[in-house]
């Protein structure tokens, strides 16, 4: 089957189709969660901490409840089933009870048909705080004698990987050199704050729609919560103005269990919208990391060693961090050949707001660490940093930091070559030492590798349901979300392709619990890996029943069949259209229905070491950046990126830019920019005036270079593309400014204040030399 | 929400409530406030009826500016032209198109608070507001206006009508120069303002420099710097002096944007760059906004 | 709270409608007039996706007492185009898969008309600076950009 898909030249796959879901979207149809709240629905108001770790000595409620419009208050006391909403570890509440761990956390929430009267309502709650010691340094909460957030302790996870002898290493190496690297809490921003509303059903179900990317993660929380069977939860999920993580988190259970709560209690709809506030304190952000790295190289260059301490702080609740850190982990000393490895990560507690999953989910940190180190071992060795990373880089049958071989599927050095052949990085880069006037410009390098999938994360599997309607129309459905990333409409394009049918004959229908079964959730890019295997196994399904019913038109064998543009034709020049075939099929009571379950192969690697087979395929990504530095103001231009990745098959190239064009950008503010700033556990910069994501002015030019190089897990070969764009940007930059000014921001945001401090320093301690 | 569709009637409830009443023009800056629950107003008072405040006029030899301008009719009038480009730099680094299509030259001042791009240009024009209660109208300097982070002296049966600053000579130049964390933005970690007169012979006849911050919280001139330029001849020795001065003048903060260390160099920095676009200016050379 | 009576024009059509004097323009929109296509992102005016036409030009919505839009012309995302006949500002966003998650495209599709009305051939940079008020979290920008070029070529008659 694959074979003869791709004897022959595609018709669907690779080409730059439009989504499905455009035309709603610049019409501003009302589809998005609170467009389509029911008329007679209450409004819910959350009741939040104001301090960041204290028992809760009293929480008076009684004013709220009396105020007039108010018709309900819910808290914990008022939850059927566990009061519990969490997205790995049984760690984190729905309604706090007797201690709150981080400035934000919810204790109750009021409902009013009128939301400005909930709100109202919220500054009449009364609650006496007993402060209790906190920490908010993920270094202060390792030592033993820090203020324990949970019982087991403040490390949720502590993740190793072993390879080879680090020490042995060492003592082979010429230079040893170490750095510490800190990253921030990012803030993933999507342009719509949660929201979701629950209509309590007649028979006692519930049906929940809301801003989401997992249905049945949502589907479980809240059968958890209201004790109820999964099959009483119905979990819709309305057009999603943006997610990047936090939304496949506890935030939807959060947001929907509360309303949820009300729901049940009323008997009347329930919304909950968070304001931009809420949503920033209350979500999950990247993980801040503080990453100490030691690495032994020969003269020559040849890396012998890589020894890596990584700290991650995930908050009051660990969410997913346990998750992000072994991702860190295993990505710790980027994609290099190293014989000698040794790191150790940790997931650590503090009462900071929560840190979860987030667009690239360890890798940015991971590497902007190395990648920044890689350059520093370039300068101690008086070596061009493309060529230190030339020497060292994975190839086809080399061995990762986890020991597993690397395939044919591996286009790093594509990649590495084609992005410094377009931005001309030997020449620019000499002509950039000798600028003169206070700005200077600097060209710089970082590459990478993305494990794809789950990998050790999970079960990984999707299900997709496809069905022909009486005229004609194709509709496919599955439980992975759509919301900004285009990938649903490319599980649309493979279907198409591997039925030989136009694309527009298919249709995408709404994730529903309802209608589709469990697919993981919508995250790691599966959607197009996973999620696309899956649609080639329905649709190739689908496309034999069509033959067979065209072949008993036809009268011949189904193998005899040949099909295009939505005809089918025999051996002997007969042909039935598509058409002919459904028809024949709803007049003979021939189901034109089927479903699949994809699982991707476990992971096969040993717990204690990390060795072995981690990922079923990577991604692989070069990426230069040109900056140009105002030595005065500190301020960074980033004038031109160009971003090669190895995608394996682009399914729909204008997408695949868009995906990369969209992450660079993130990774642009993620280097320069974006910061969630906390003082004493409380957010002081939680609004969009405050935290500065990127605008249209502040972008570069951005030459995209898709690289295809077939991995083993995808359709056609395909890789994931959602993630990897805003792991590089961050140490290209970081690294064009060392190139520019001769300064190592081992901490980013590289503001403009940090940016300059650092400058008069080295230049201070020149001047002293 | 009380909405007068002239000034007499607005004058008139203006004098009969004195307490309470918030004025609000296109409310950009209250709205916010509201948002945030940092003030919770009894009764507002919607200016926007009030056309006859929305004008740009050359009258006795200065610009006069209706106070209900808002800053983009400001940088599309005829008689806002290629001299007085400082105010298309404010618009150009004053949030979007949106916000400037909304915020106006009343509002701003009235705000009064070192986020307001808009103050340290008018206090280098050495600009005056025109004050009008149901008992007649006063003037007074813009300086002498804002007395404080969102004090002005404005009392509570009064409404600001225009603000008035004379046409800037042949041998007078203005500009501004905005520092933030990204081209686009609201709040800058600092701004300038300089306006420079030039004698016959080059000298500086008269130098006024503005900041958002200079030793308080609201935007006010450098004076001491200014006096240190006066009647000095424009280059880099007069330039290094008067960044000497400065530095001691300025009396900035550090807060969770920036440090004040940082603060007070990029303030030297840009300063320089705006006495430079102002001799740019009077040089008859294209200074690009 | 006082109410007062708010006429004015949305997409053409005249209204006459009864407001609370806080509420904001946005909500009015949204609640009162079932227009949902406008959207709140941010509450303070940093994000502008809450953006509409007032008498033509792009105002934040959540910026404006709803009383302030009085005798204005209102035009929302809905009174640009339609499913049968899409306006070729929204061709040209389709064109260049320039919507991704689509929060931030109503806003964006009445800027590219306000610029378009103003300066028919706009360069990147004149996009760039028509657009800096609108944040987009997705796209990166660069596909907006190309569209709003397609667009004004077209609309321009051009090829």
């Amino acid at each position: 089957m694959k074979k003869l898909t791709q004897s022959r030249q595609m018709l669907v796959v690779g080409k730059s189709l439009g989504r499905v879901d455009s035309l709603d979207k610049v019409l501003g149809k009302p589809i998005y969660t609170m467009d389509i709240v029911p008329e007679n629905a209450l409004y819910l108001k959350v009741v939040r901490s104001t301090v960041a770790h204290a028992l809760l000595k009293r929480v008076d409620l009684s004013d709220a409840r009396k105020y007039p419009g108010v018709v309900a208050v819910v808290t914990a006391q008022d939850i059927p089933g566990i009061n519990e909403s969490t997205a790995l570890l049984p760690d984190k509440p729905l309604f706090a009870t007797d201690r709150v761990r981080f400035a934000g956390e919810p204790i109750a929430a009021i409902a009013s048909y009128d939301a400005s009267i909930a709100e109202e309502a919220v500054d009449l709650v009364k609650i006496d705080y007993e402060p209790l010691p906190s920490v908010f340094s993920p270094l202060e909460a390792l030592k033993p004698d820090a203020p324990q957030i949970h019982e087991k302790g403040n490390v949720a996870k502590h993740l190793k990987v072993r390879k080879g002898n680090v020490e042995e290493g060492f003592k082979q190496a010429d230079l040893i050199l170490e750095g510490t690297y800190k990253t921030p809490f990012q803030e993933p921003v999507p342009l719509e704050p949660e929201a979701g509303f629950v209509i309590p059903e007649p028979d006692g179900s519930v049906t929940c729609v809301g801003s989401i990317q997992s249905p049945y993660h949502v589907q479980r929380g809240i059968a958890k919560i209201l004790s109820l069977r999964s099959e009483q939860v119905r979990v819709i999920q309305a057009a999603t103005g943006g997610a990047f993580g936090p939304k496949s988190d506890e935030i939807p259970v959060d947001v929907l269990g509360m309303a949820a709560l009300v729901a049940v209690r009323t008997r009347k709809p329930a919304a909950l919208a968070y304001t931009r506030e809420e949503s920033m304190i209350g979500h999950t952000k990247r993980h801040p990391f503080v990453i100490s790295t030691k690495v032994g190289v020969k003269k020559s260059g040849k890396l012998t060693a890589w020894e890596t301490k990584m700290v991650a702080d995930t908050g009051a609740y660990a969410s997913l961090g346990p998750l992000v850190v072994i991702r860190a982990c295993f990505h710790a000393t980027g994609p290099y050949v190293i014989p000698n490895v040794k790191t150790d990560a940790y997931c650590v507690y503090t009462n900071n707001t929560m840190a979860g999953s987030f667009r690239g989910f360890g890798g940015p940190q991971a590497h902007f660490a190395a990648e920044s180190h890689m350059d520093e071992i370039a300068k101690k060795l008086d070596m061009d940093p493309l060529d230190l990373r030339l020497m060292n880089m994975l190839r086809p049958g080399t061995l990762t930091a986890t020991s597993q071989m690397v395939d044919e599927g591996c286009g790093l050095e594509e990649c590495i070559k084609k992005a410094t052949a377009e931005s001309d990085w030997y020449r620019k880069r000499r002509q950039f030492q000798s600028m003169t006037g206070t700005k200077k410009r600097g060209l710089g390098i970082a590459i990478m590798y993305h494990g794809n999938s789950l990998g050790p994360e999970g079960n990984d599997f999707a299900t997709v349901h496809m069905q022909i309607d009486s005229d004609c129309k194709i509709r496919v459905r599955t439980a992975l979300t759509e919301y900004g990333t285009g990938a649903p409409s490319g599980l649309l394009q493979i279907a198409a392709e591997t039925m030989h049918l136009p694309f527009d004959y298919f249709t995408l229908d709404p994730s529903d619990t309802e209608y589709c079964g469990d697919s993981g959730p919508t995250v790691a890019s599966r959607t197009i890996t996973i999620g696309g295997r899956a649609t080639q196994m329905v649709a190739g399904k689908l496309d034999q029943k069509l033959r067979e019913i065209a072949a008993e038109m036809l009268e011949c064998s189904a193998d005899e069949v040949e099909s295009r543009e939505g005809i089918f034709h025999s051996k002997l020049a007969h042909s039935v259209s598509l058409r002919d075939v459904v028809a024949r099929a709803y007049s003979r009571g021939i189901s034109l229905k089927e479903s699949g379950t994809w699982t991707a192969p476990k992971c096969d690697y040993d717990p204690e070491t990390s060795q072995g087979t981690v990922y079923l395929q990577y991604t692989y990504a070069a990426v230069t950046a040109e900056v140009e530095v105002d030595t005065e103001t500190g301020r960074v231009q980033v004038l031109k990126m160009v971003a090669a990745y190895d995608i394996g098959k682009a399914i729909n190239p204008i997408s695949v830019e868009g995906q990369i064009e969209g992450g660079t950008i993130q990774g642009l503010g993620y280097a320069l920019m974006e910061e969630m700033i906390h003082k004493n556990g409380v957010v002081v910069n939680p609004n969009l005036g405050d935290y500065y994501v990127p605008t249209s002015l502040d972008i570069p030019e951005i030459k995209t270079i898709i690289v295809e190089y077939p991995g083993r897990l995808g359709p056609f070969g395909a890789k994931a593309i959602g993630e990897p764009p805003v792991v590089l940007p961050a140490p290209a930059i970081v690294n064009a400014i060392d190139n520019a000014i001769g300064v190592r921001m081992d901490e980013i945001p590289a503001t403009p204040d940090r940016l300059l401090t650092k400058l008069r320093r080295t230049q201070e301690a020149h001047e002293k030399r | 929400m009380f909405v007068p569709e002239n000034a007499a009637d607005l004058l008139q409830y203006l004098d009969s409530h004195q307490t309470g009443v918030h004025l609000i023009a296109n409310g950009t800056d209250l709205i916010n406030r509201i948002q945030r629950k940092q003030v919770n107003p009894k009764t507002l008072v919607d200016l926007t009826g009030l056309s006859e405040f929305r004008y740009v006029k050359r009258e006795g030899g200065m610009i006069k500016i209706g106070a209900l301008t808002t800053i983009s009719d400001l940088v599309a009038s005829p008689i806002i032209d290629s001299r007085y480009d400082v105010f298309r730099e404010v618009a150009m680094k004053f949030g979007g198109p949106s916000i400037i299509n909304m915020a106006t030259i009343g509002g701003n001042i009235c705000s009064a608070s070192s986020s307001e791009d808009l103050l340290p240009v008018l206090l280098v024009l050495d600009a005056d507001v025109q004050v009008r209660s149901i008992h007649g109208e006063r003037t007074i300097r813009v300086e002498d206006f804002v007395k404080g982070k969102r004090m002005t002296d404005l009392k509570s049966n009064e409404l600001l009508v225009e603000t008035s600053f004379s046409e800037l000579e042949s041998c007078s130049a203005c500009s501004f120069e905005k520092v933030g964390m990204r081209n686009s933005l609201i709040i800058a970690f600092v701004n300038c303002a300089v306006f420079l007169r030039l004698a016959e012979n080059k000298l500086c006849d008269e130098v006024r420099i503005a900041f958002n911050r200079v030793n308080g919280k609201i935007p006010q001139r450098a004076r001491q710097t200014e006096k240190i330029m006066k009647g000095t001849m424009l280059n880099e020795q007069t330039l290094a002096n008067a960044v000497a001065t400065l530095r001691n003048e300025l009396k900035l903060t550090s807060d969770f944007r920036a440090s004040e260390e940082y603060r007070l160099e990029v303030a030297c920095a840009i300063f320089k760059r705006a006495v430079g676009r102002c001799a740019d200016r009077l040089a008859g050379e294209k200074v690009l906004v | 709270m006082s109410k007062h009576l708010l006429k004015f024009s949305v997409n053409g059509k005249d209204y006459a409608v009864v407001v609370q004097s806080h509420e904001r323009l946005l909500d009015v929109l949204r609640d009162k007039l079932g227009l949902k296509g406008t959207k709140e992102g941010c509450s303070t005016g940093d994000c502008g996706i809450c953006g509409v036409l007032m008498d033509g030009k792009l105002v934040n919505s959540c910026l404006i007492f709803a009383i302030q839009a009085r005798n204005k012309k209102i035009v929302t995302i809905e009174g640009i185009g339609s499913a049968e006949k899409p306006h070729p500002i929204q061709r040209a966003f389709m064109k260049w898969n320039a919507s991704q998650c689509g929060y931030c495209i109503p806003a964006m599709i009445l800027a590219t008309k306000e610029l378009l009305e103003k300066n028919p051939d706009p360069t990147t940079e004149d996009i760039k600076i028509a657009t800096r008020g609108i944040i987009c979290r997705c796209t990166g920008y660069l596909k907006i950009f190309e569209a709003v070029k397609t667009a004004a070529s077209e609309m321009r008659g051009a090829e």
